[in-house]
């Protein structure tokens, strides 16, 4: 395992790509020291901000609040990371495989654009969770993100693939122009689905929704069992018993499409 | 003082074809000798000297362009970048380069001069600002005419001469150096959402002005007002499926005049709908190569990410509608327009595939090397800095069969390219990416390397791998300067720009005034671009 | 002004903003194809409360705050004849039945455009208020000829955005510290970076944030040294390390103003000025700083981040 614990909080953003799996697997403890990081303008040494323990591991643990460092586990395929702490933005973003579990805060793009490995964060997130970067079409095409808190805007913007579950309530716009995939909400302000072409979100309590998602049937669907099973060991349960409810099936959103769902649950009414 | 030693020179416009000789410049200009103390020598031995790139039509500055870029980010965080340097300022490459990242891509592939082929006269301020920030290369501008309301509505009531006054003035105005023509008369209607698909029929908004009388009066005014390049034409139907009638029609008109056909890859298409498009080239080819009044850039398409930017807005608008993707219009009040559409050509996709046989095609059915160029359209074919993808298809057969070979089996019965074994030589590569279009652009100091010619000079390392060797020269030369060494940058110079100034009778001005004041939301006198923001202006007087 | 003979004022005040603009580029002139003028043209007004500008309007649409992206989405919808759910449509302050109205004469139009202001472009949706606007006019162009344009802010904002574009491949929020543009609106944008604190150092020119930009934001300013370049003492001047004052522009500076269609215009000034102008001031200022060593290393080649 290779353990980075920050020396001081930077003052200005610092962007840490290197910080990945794949980058430091290989590596010798000196060369770690040595991998470049960026603060501001200027280009310095991982051994400038970090004590580094470790060589060669595919395992890394990062302890103090890295909230101002940015890019950690860009593009990783494979092995661990864990942050000890709040993290900086771009979190996982193009991530293709691997683990990041965060136990604090994470700021805005957790998984930009990512295709596969899980993400975990135990506070909350900020905007643009799995989205696609400005202009880009797709935003988030496999792999699955959690979490425990809440999450700001625009949570998967544009994804294509894989799963999204918040147990807090998002900002306005989640599922924006979605193309697919599965977004769990665990509530939502304003614009739920604008513009989505296909895929579900899924909402635990009510929601506002635009006009232009039309009321269709309640439901409950049987793959949900299948998604409740898998998130139930992450620690997300889903209700889908009929005992316990039923979800609001809407499509829309016809501005654009009647493919997408969202799905509302409707906790039977207790007597 | 500079001497070049011991290359292989290609300086067809001399007749040096490949013999070993050197080449002397001094004070930025060709000289027959150089002799005496403090000469610098450089040793091209085993290399082969070219003169510098002209590329006759490109769009890399202007609003259209501009727009594009705002429009596309995703691309530009794909591209190269140009890292900040004490040398270099910091850009973007890609499918729509940043002006500074233009001016070091084209000299890295040993281009120094550049035609920009679509500028609006309201903006072309703005377009000049650009290429005063695109450095090294020379430059020159053709100039948006033939959906411009002041000039057709002089047509409609039959005043050419006054007609050809205010071209003449326009012109000036806008510091252009050519006439450029677009969809002529599709971009008028397209205001009212309209196109102009048959030539012969009168366009939205007017009873007498067809397609037809806009392309004669326009080649007659150029011909007239004596410019040194001739009317630069982008035909009606430009991407429509049997645009090769109006191509031919349009071709027909100008009879009598010299004109220059821009991408004619894109109007060369037979069939009647998507499913039946197939290659007209070898049709077009027949035609053209009787009639030498014509040139023409290929307007080749390359597999790929591209961005499609034209004055055609209609055009533009189906594009949209047909590929779902991004897409930026823009009107130029009462005088042009223009429409982006992000596009990727795929080899798969049977549309494509005949549109990349059909660019080479013409390349390789056109007999006559100095009337048909090597263009892209960048960025609406493939981007420029893909010139040397082409230049491997034109002189390898080989290598070009076994690309057609992994065409969709339905497109090889809509082609002809499997069919054709020429082969370009060097001499040939030099004339169409050179020699050619400079002299087609007029521009007598371009494209050679004799006594009194600029010394822009590309020096190639000779190989077998023709891209490699066209995408990395071993040094270029602007103005005698070396600015690339090693596919390099080494110095940054700046460029010029080629403008004209045809003869006018300044009393156009007292017809011009009141229609804009009318008209325009821009005052007659703030209309014309200032001199002193043209960079480095070189005023050829016409007429 | 030649053409529009259907014109939207969507989230503007242009009565009180852009003053010439009714009188100049779109209402009242005797366009080339609007021979009548005024009476030519129908101008629906869309904002969320009575401005003086409702008195040139023939139709105000009083939507209610932050519903705007409601409006517009739905109009988009109705523009491809899709359901849409009355009661819901009902809540953004307007009726089903007056979006249907609007959609009818926006596809009768022979040329419509619509103008949108910073009442739909700053206000909750943001960019996706203005990206609404985009995408039903794309929409539109498959019934008839229909254009839109950004109402901008004060100063050469629009000229700012077109030289950052051609320069650095991106309009706004762009990054270069690591040697080569990047955008990221939101991350790079100015308000943003001062609300997080992101950066060190500020130069200010031709704005006056002091006075626009959130309290966070302000008091960021306060903290780092600031430098700004105004002609006039400001709110952020007062709050600056260093005022250089320069020369204000058009008045007493040449240069070129980029209107809000982007179209370039050169500006005279009327008047000497014993302040030097902003460019000069820059450039001296670049020169300075040119001369300093290269903060990228030189083997510095790689660009691994987006």
């Amino acid at each position: 395992m290779i353990t980075l614990t920050l020396k001081e909080q930077p003052r200005v953003p610092l962007e840490a790509e290197a910080i990945s799996p794949d980058v430091m697997a290989k590596l010798r403890h000196d060369e770690i020291r040595a991998v470049p990081m960026f603060l501001g303008k200027r280009q310095r040494r991982l051994d400038d901000f970090f004590e580094v323990e470790g060589e060669a591991s595919e395992d890394l643990e990062i302890r103090g609040d890295v909230g101002k460092v940015k890019w950690i586990g860009r593009g990783m395929t494979r092995g661990r990371i864990r942050v000890a702490g709040n993290a900086g933005m771009h979190l996982g973003a193009y991530m293709k495989g691997g683990t990041i579990d965060v136990s604090g805060n994470a700021a805005d793009w957790v998984g930009g654009e990512m295709s596969g490995g899980l993400i975990r964060i135990g506070g909350n997130a900020g905007g643009q969770v799995g989205a696609a970067y400005r202009g880009s079409l797709t935003g988030m095409q496999g792999g699955t993100i959690l979490i425990e808190g809440s999450a700001g805007l625009e949570v998967g913007m544009r994804m294509k693939r894989g799963i999204i579950a918040v147990k807090g309530s998002v900002r306005d716009f989640p599922g924006l122009q979605m193309k697919g995939g599965t977004i769990i909400l665990g509530g939502a302000e304003l614009r739920t689905g604008a513009w989505m072409i296909r895929g579900t979100i899924l909402s635990l309590r009510p929601i506002p929704l635009l006009p232009t998602f039309a009321y269709n049937c309640n439901y409950n669907p049987s793959f949900l069992r299948l998604y409740a099973k898998h998130l139930q060991i992450q620690g997300f349960s889903i209700p889908h018993e009929e005992g316990d409810g039923a979800y609001l099936l809407y499509s829309g959103d016809a501005a654009v499409s009647q493919k997408g769902e969202i799905l509302i649950w409707q906790p039977r009414a207790s007597s | 003082m500079l001497r070049i030693t011991g290359g292989r020179v290609y300086d067809p416009a001399n007749g040096i074809h490949g013999e070993v000789k050197d080449v002397c410049i001094s004070d930025g200009r060709i000289v027959a000798e150089v002799e005496g103390t403090g000469v610098r020598t450089i040793d091209a031995s085993g290399m082969v000297v070219f003169p510098g790139g002209v590329d006759v039509h490109t769009h890399v500055a202007g609003a259209a362009l501009n727009f594009a870029r705002a429009m596309t980010p995703e691309n530009q965080r794909e591209a190269v970048k140009f890292i900040h340097s004490p040398e270099l300022r910091a850009g973007i490459g890609g499918i729509t380069p940043t002006t500074f990242a233009t001016g070091y891509l084209y000299a890295g592939l040993g281009y120094t001069t550049v035609n920009e082929a679509a500028v609006p006269i309201l903006s072309a301020r703005h377009t000049h600002e650009e290429l005063r920030d695109t450095p090294i290369v020379d430059k020159s501008c053709c100039v948006l005419m033939a959906n411009n309301e002041l000039v057709l509505d002089l047509l409609e009531e039959g005043e050419t001469e006054r007609a050809k006054q205010v071209v003449a003035w326009l012109i000036w105005a806008a510091k252009g150096y050519g006439v450029k023509a677009v969809n002529p008369g599709g971009v008028a209607a397209w205001k009212w959402g309209k196109d102009a698909k048959i030539l012969s029929e009168p366009v939205e908004g007017y009873s007498k002005v067809t397609p037809a009388k806009i392309i004669a009066s326009l080649a007659a005014i150029v011909n007239d007002l004596q410019l040194p390049h001739p009317l630069h034409i982008h035909c009606n139907n430009l991407g429509a499926p049997g645009n090769i009638s109006t191509t031919l029609e349009t071709m027909k008109l100008l009879e009598g005049y010299r004109a220059h056909m821009a991408h004619l890859q894109f109007h060369a298409y037979g069939g009647d709908g998507w499913n039946s498009l197939r290659s007209e080239a070898a049709t077009l080819a027949e035609y053209f190569n009787a009639h030498p009044n014509l040139t023409a850039d290929a307007g080749a398409i390359l597999f790929g990410n591209s961005v499609t930017i034209t004055a055609d807005g209609p055009w533009q608008h189906l594009l949209y509608q047909l590929t779902g993707h991004k897409w930026g219009n823009l009107d130029v009040e009462n005088e042009t327009g223009c429409g982006i559409v992000p596009y990727v050509y795929k080899g798969s996709n049977l549309v494509n595939a005949v549109q990349w046989a059909v660019g080479l095609e013409l390349l390789l059915l056109i007999n006559d090397p100095w009337r048909i160029f090597l263009t892209t359209d960048h960025p609406n074919g493939a981007c420029f800095w893909r010139y040397p993808e082409i230049i491997h298809l034109l002189m390898d057969v080989d290598f070009r069969r076994e690309r057609v070979r992994k065409l969709p089996a339905k497109a090889l019965k809509r082609i002809v390219l499997g069919d054709l074994d020429r082969e370009y030589t060097l001499s040939e590569i030099a004339v169409i990416t050179s020699a050619g279009p400079a002299r087609a652009l007029g521009l007598s100091r371009k494209g050679h390397l004799g006594p009194g010619a600029d010394a822009d000079v590309a020096i190639y390392n000779e190989n077998p791998d023709r891209e490699l060797m066209f995408r990395y020269p071993r040094y270029v030369l602007k103005g005698g300067q070396v600015v690339v060494e090693e596919g390099a940058i080494r110095k940054v110079v700046d460029g010029r720009e080629f403008i004209v100034h045809p003869s006018f009778d300044e009393n156009i001005e007292e017809y011009l005034r009141p229609l804009f004041e009318q008209y325009y939301t821009m005052s007659f006198d703030n209309y014309p671009v200032e001199m002193h923001r043209v960079e480095g202006a070189d005023i050829r007087e016409c007429g | 002004m030649n053409r529009a003979d259907f014109i939207i004022y969507w989230g503007g005040n242009p009565a009180d903003c852009h003053p010439r603009h009714f009188t100049k580029y779109t209402l009242t002139p005797k366009g080339k194809h609007v021979p009548m003028g005024r009476k030519g043209r129908t101008m629906v007004l869309v904002d969320v409360r009575e401005t003086p500008s409702v008195r040139a309007a023939d139709i105000f649409l009083q939507v209610r705050p932050g519903k705007d992206f409601e409006v517009i989405t739905t109009l988009r919808a109705l523009v491809k004849n899709q359901p849409v759910d009355q009661a819901r449509v009902a809540e953004t302050g307007l009726t089903l039945a007056q979006l249907q109205d609007l959609v009818g004469r926006m596809k009768n139009a022979r040329f419509g455009v619509i103008f949108f202001g910073m009442g739909l472009s700053m206000t909750r949706g943001k960019h996706m208020n203005s990206a609404a606007v985009l995408a039903l006019v794309a929409e539109l162009n498959a019934f008839t000829k229909f254009v839109c344009m950004p109402m901008r802010g004060h100063g050469n904002v629009t000229g700012a955005d077109v030289v950052m574009r051609w320069t650095t491949g991106f309009p706004f929020g762009v990054n270069l510290c690591r040697g080569y543009p990047r955008f990221n609106p939101g991350e790079f944008s100015t308000v943003d970076l001062l609300v997080r604190g992101d950066n060190d150092a500020a130069l200010i020119l031709g704005a006056d944030p002091g006075a626009t930009m959130p309290q966070p934001a302000i008091d960021h300013l306060a903290r780092i040294p600031t430098i700004v370049l105004d002609p006039k003492v400001t709110r952020t001047s007062r709050l600056a390390r260093v005022h250089i004052t320069t020369a204000a522009m058009g008045i007493s500076a040449p240069g070129t103003v980029y209107r809000m269609d982007e179209i370039p215009l050169p500006l005279r000034p009327i008047l000497q000025s014993p302040y030097p102008t902003d460019e000069v001031v820059i450039r001296r200022i670049h020169e300075q700083v040119k001369a300093k060593p290269a903060w990228l290393p030189a083997s510095f080649k790689k660009v691994p981040c987006a």
